[in-house]
C-alpha cells in the first residue's frame, strides 16, 4: 500500500525468474513522483528486467516469472498492477516505455505517433492530428518534421528517431515513463537534447531510467538506484 | 601434401558446378530446340478461334487451353484453402504456442512436409473411397478433391515460412507495440504480420509453384487427359503437368509430341516466373533492410 | 478486450491443430486400409515376395529394392556435386558470381520434375539405349542422374545455409591469419557445419525416395527384381501411380497401401532422424 502520495511506485519483495535463474531477489523500493530515478548496475544485473516489471512487458517474453507486488499510483488511485482484474493493456497505456535502440515502426512519421491512439481505438481524425502535433512539439521535433509527416520514420536521424519514439510514448499522456538507456545509441549532441527533454517532462511524469553514464546521472537524476547481483541499494542524491 | 589435397578439392568443386550447369542447360536447350517452333497461338487454342475459346463459347479439343485453365483453377483453389489455414497455423506456432507442444507441432509439420506427394494423393483417393461407402455413387475424384490434396501438400511449407518469418523478427520490434498498449492480436495484425509480409508472400508464391508443378497428387485425384474446360468443382479436369506426362507415354505422332514439348516449355516458364517473382519480392525486402 | 484475445487465439490454435491432425489422418487412412492385410498375416508375403499377379504373388519387394537403389545411386551422384557447388557458392567464387549462382540454384528448385523427366525421356533415354546396348534404355542408371539433378538444388541450398551460419568471428579470425578460401572452408567452416551436411543428406534422400515422376517416366517400370543398375525397375511411388487402374478390392490395389505405408514410414523416420540429429548437434554446442 502506498501511504505517502509523493510515492509513485512501490515494490514489495519483488523477485524475478528467467527459467530457473533468479534475476531479481526480494526487491522493495519506493520511487518518488515527478522525479527522475536512475537505475544503474553492471550488464546482466537485471536493470532492464526491473523496468519491464513496471509495465508487465516481461509477460511477452518466454520463460519469465515474477513474484511479489508492485503498487502504482495511477489516476490518483493506489493500484496493484499485478491484480488479476487489472487490464494489462490499460496499464501499458499509462506507463510508457522508450528503448535503447530507437524503434520506429515501418510506417510514416505521423502514423508512428498515432499508432498508440489507433491501438486504443481512437478514430477521430482531428483529435489524432492534434495529438500528433502536440506530442511532436513536446519533444521539439515538430519544426523539423512538420513538412514531411508522411515520410518513412526510418529515414530520420538516430537522435530524431529516438525523440520520435519518446513522442510516441507520450501521445497517450502516460503517468510513468520507463527509459531503457535512451541515449546510449546516440551521439553526444542528440543525447543532450534528450536529457533536456526528460528534465522538462518531470512536471507531468514520473521517470525511471536505466543508464550507464555516471555523468548523465549526475546531471539529471534525482535519485539513484544501484542493482547488483539482483539486489538494490539506493543512493539519495543531495541535489 | 595438404596443398595438393586443397588444390584437388578446389578443382573438383569447379568441375561439380560445371557438371550441374551443363546438365541443366543441356536439358533446357534440348527442350527449347524441340519445342520452340510449336509455341504459337494454335498450341493454346487448336482450331478454335481464341476469342470463342476464352468466352467459353466453344470447347477447345486440340489445344492446351483447357489444361492451362485447369492448372490455374488448381492453383487458385488449393491456395484459397491453404493460405488461411497455413498462415493462421504459422501465427499460432510463432506467437502463441509455448512449452512442450511446440516441438511436437514442429515435428508433425516436418513429417507432413516430407510425405511424398503421391502418398498425399493416395490419401485423397482413399478419402473418396471411404465417402463412397457412405454416399454411394455421389463422390468421385474431382477438381475440389485435387485442390484439397494440393493444399495439404503445401500446408507445411506455408506454416513453416510464416512461423520462421515471424520468429525472426527483431525482439525490439516485437516489444514496441505491447509497450504502447497493443493487445497480442493488435501486435500480430498491425506490426508483426506487416513486418514479415514479404517473406510470407514469397513463401506463398513458392507454394503456388509447387501446386502448379505437382503431377503425382492430381494423377490420383481426378485429372484426365481430355475433359475440356473445367466447368464444375465436382468434375474431372485437365492440367498441364499431367498433359505432359500423358503425351510422353501416349503420343501418336510428331505433332502431338511437339505439343508436349510446347506444354513443357510453358509449364517451365510458369514455374520459373513464379519463382523469380518470389525471389524479387524477397530481394526487394532485403535491400530495403540494408539501405534504409 | 480479453474475450477477443482468447477468441483469436482459439482461431489460430484450431488452424494449427487441424493441420496437425491432417498429418495423422493421412497415416490413419493408409493404416486403416492396410489393416486387413496386416491382420491376415500377408504382410510378410507382401513385403518380401516378388510381384507376379499371374501366380498370385503381390509382393512389393522389387519396388522397395528399386526405390532404395535408385535413391542411393542418385544420392551418390548428387552428394559430391552438391557439396562441390556449395563450396563454390560459400567461398570459392567471386562475390558477384556467388549471388548469380545462388539465384540460379534457387530458380532450379522451381523447375517441375515432370519437365526434367520429359526432356530426359527424349534426350537421355536414346543415349542410354545405345550405351547399354540392350533393352529400352529406361533403367535405374537413366533415372539416377536426372533424379540427382532434381534433388541437388535442395541439398545445395541446405549446405550453403548451414555453412553461412558459421559465425563470422571464426572465419574473420582465420582470414586475418592469411588462410586461402579453400582452407577457410576445409579447416574452419566444415568442422563447424558438418552436422548440417548430414542433415542435408537426410533431406535429399527423403526427396529422392518420394519422387514419382522421374522414376515413373525414366526407370522403365519393370516389376522384376532389378539385378543390375542397367535393369529396368519400378519404384514404390511409380507402383502406386501405375496400379490404380485395378479394381478396388483386388490384391493389386491392396498392395499399394503397403507401398504408401512404407513410403510414409520411411520419410517420417528420415525426418525424425533429421530432427533428432539437429537437436543432438545443437545441444553439443
Amino acid at each position: 500500500m502506498i501511504v505517502n502520495t509523493n510515492i509513485k511506485i512501490q515494490t514489495h519483495s519483488l523477485c524475478f525468474y528467467y527459467y530457473k535463474q533468479k534475476v531479481l531477489r526480494d526487491i522493495s523500493l519506493q520511487l518518488p513522483a515527478n522525479k527522475i530515478t536512475a537505475i544503474t548496475g553492471p550488464s546482466g544485473s537485471g536493470k532492464s528486467t526491473l523496468l519491464m516489471a513496471f509495465n508487465r512487458l516481461w509477460e511477452e517474453i518466454e520463460g519469465c516469472k515474477i513474484s511479489g507486488n508492485v503498487f502504482m499510483n495511477l489516476n490518483g488511485q493506489n493500484t496493484n498492477i499485478y491484480a488479476p482484474a487489472l487490464p494489462v493493456l490499460e496499464l501499458r497505456r499509462k506507463v510508457g516505455m522508450v528503448f535503447q535502440q530507437p524503434n520506429p515502426l515501418p510506417m510514416s512519421i505521423s502514423k508512428n505517433i498515432a499508432f498508440p491512439l489507433r491501438l486504443a481505438h481512437i478514430s477521430n481524425k482531428n483529435l489524432i492530428s492534434d495529438s500528433v502535433e502536440a506530442s511532436l512539439r513536446k519533444v521539439s521535433l515538430w519544426e523539423e518534421v512538420k513538412d514531411r509527416l508522411n515520410d518513412d520514420a526510418r529515414l530520420l536521424s538516430g537522435g530524431q528517431q529516438q525523440r520520435l519514439c519518446l513522442a510516441r510514448a507520450l501521445v497517450l499522456s502516460p503517468e510513468v515513463l520507463l527509459l531503457d538507456e535512451p541515449t546510449s545509441s546516440l551521439d553526444p549532441e542528440a543525447s543532450a537534447a534528450i536529457e533536456e527533454l526528460l528534465l522538462s517532462l518531470k512536471t507531468k511524469c514520473t521517470l525511471v531510467m536505466v543508464s550507464h553514464y555516471q555523468d548523465q546521472i549526475q546531471r539529471i537524476a534525482d535519485r539513484h538506484v544501484k542493482v547488483l547481483n539482483g539486489q538494490c541499494s539506493i543512493n539519495h542524491r543531495q541535489a | 601434401m595438404r596443398k595438393l589435397v586443397e588444390t584437388c578439392i578446389t578443382a573438383f568443386s569447379w568441375i561439380a558446378l560445371f557438371l550441374l550447369i551443363a546438365a541443366l542447360f543441356t536439358l533446357i536447350a534440348y527442350l527449347v530446340q524441340k519445342g520452340a517452333s510449336s509455341i504459337e497461338l494454335g498450341l493454346f487454342f487448336g482450331d478454335t478461334s481464341p476469342l470463342d475459346a476464352l468466352m467459353l463459347k466453344r470447347q477447345v479439343f486440340d489445344g492446351l487451353f483447357p489444361a492451362i485453365a485447369g492448372t490455374l483453377f488448381l492453383i487458385i483453389g488449393s491456395m484459397l484453402i491453404a493460405i488461411p489455414i497455413g498462415v493462421a497455423g504459422g501465427v499460432y506456432l510463432a506467437e502463441y504456442c509455448r512449452g512442450k507442444m511446440k516441438p511436437l507441432f514442429n515435428l508433425t509439420f516436418d513429417i507432413l512436409a516430407g510425405v511424398p506427394s503421391i502418398v498425399v494423393g493416395l490419401a485423397g483417393l482413399l478419402l473418396t473411397i471411404v465417402l463412397n461407402r457412405h454416399f454411394p455413387g455421389q463422390i468421385a475424384p474431382c477438381l475440389l478433391l485435387s485442390c484439397c490434396c494440393l493444399a495439404l501438400l503445401v500446408l507445411p511449407y506455408l506454416i513453416r515460412t510464416t512461423q520462421t518469418a515471424l520468429e525472426s523478427i527483431d525482439p525490439l520490434i516485437r516489444k514496441t507495440a505491447p509497450a504502447l498498449g497493443a493487445s497480442r492480436l493488435q501486435n500480430i495484425t498491425q506490426v508483426l504480420l506487416p513486418h514479415s509480409i514479404n517473406d510470407i508472400v514469397s513463401g506463398i508464391i513458392l507454394a503456388t509453384g509447387r501446386c502448379a508443378e505437382d503431377t503425382a497428387v492430381i494423377m490420383l485425384t481426378g485429372v484426365v487427359a481430355t475433359a475440356g474446360f473445367p466447368r464444375s468443382l465436382f468434375g474431372q479436369y485437365e492440367a498441364l503437368p499431367f498433359y505432359i506426362y500423358y503425351i510422353s507415354s501416349q503420343y501418336t505422332g510428331p505433332d502431338e509430341l511437339a505439343q508436349g514439348f510446347g506444354a513443357a516449355i510453358i509449364l517451365l516458364l510458369l514455374c520459373i516466373g513464379l519463382l523469380a517473382l518470389a525471389l524479387w519480392i524477397q530481394r526487394r525486402f532485403t535491400s530495403f533492410l540494408l539501405f534504409r | 478486450m480479453l474475450r477477443s484475445y482468447s477468441l483469436s487465439e482459439y482461431t489460430f490454435l484450431t488452424a494449427a491443430v487441424f493441420s496437425g491432425m491432417l498429418t495423422a489422418a493421412v497415416f490413419c487412412f493408409l493404416f486403416y486400409f492396410g489393416l486387413p492385410l496386416l491382420q491376415s498375416g500377408q504382410l510378410a508375403d507382401l513385403l518380401f515376395s516378388s510381384w507376379s499377379p499371374g501366380k498370385g504373388l503381390y509382393g512389393i519387394y522389387p519396388m522397395l529394392l528399386s526405390s532404395l537403389t535408385l535413391a542411393s545411386l542418385s544420392m551418390l551422384i548428387s552428394f559430391p556435386v552438391s557439396i562441390g557447388c556449395s563450396f563454390i557458392i560459400t567461398a570459392l567464387a567471386p562475390i558477384r558470381l556467388r549471388r548469380v549462382l545462388l539465384a540460379m540454384i534457387r530458380v532450379m528448385t522451381g523447375i517441375p520434375t515432370v519437365v526434367y523427366s520429359f526432356a530426359a525421356l527424349f534426350f537421355l533415354v536414346p543415349l542410354m539405349r545405345n550405351l547399354i546396348g540392350h533393352g529400352s534404355g529406361m533403367s535405374i542408371l537413366t533415372a539416377a542422374p536426372v533424379l540427382a539433378l532434381v534433388i541437388a538444388p535442395t541439398m545445395i541450398l541446405f549446405f550453403v545455409n548451414s555453412f553461412n551460419k558459421v559465425s563470422p568471428r571464426f572465419t574473420l579470425a582465420a582470414e586475418a591469419l592469411g588462410c586461402t578460401k579453400i582452407q577457410k572452408i576445409l579447416y574452419v567452416i566444415l568442422p563447424q557445419a558438418w552436422p548440417g551436411v548430414i542433415n542435408g543428406v537426410l533431406l535429399g534422400f527423403g526427396r529422392a525416395m518420394g519422387d514419382t515422376m522421374v522414376s515413373l517416366m525414366l526407370a522403365g517400370n519393370s516389376t522384376a527384381v532389378p539385378e543390375a543398375v542397367t535393369d529396368s525397375a519400378r519404384t514404390l511411388t511409380a507402383h502406386i501411380a501405375l496400379v490404380l487402374a485395378f479394381d478396388f478390392d483386388s490384391m493389386e490395389f491392396k498392395s499399394i497401401f503397403v507401398c504408401g505405408l512404407c513410403l510414409y514410414l520411411l520419410t517420417a523416420s528420415l525426418m525424425l532422424l533429421f530432427r533428432l540429429s539437429t537437436a543432438y548437434f545443437s545441444k553439443g554446442r
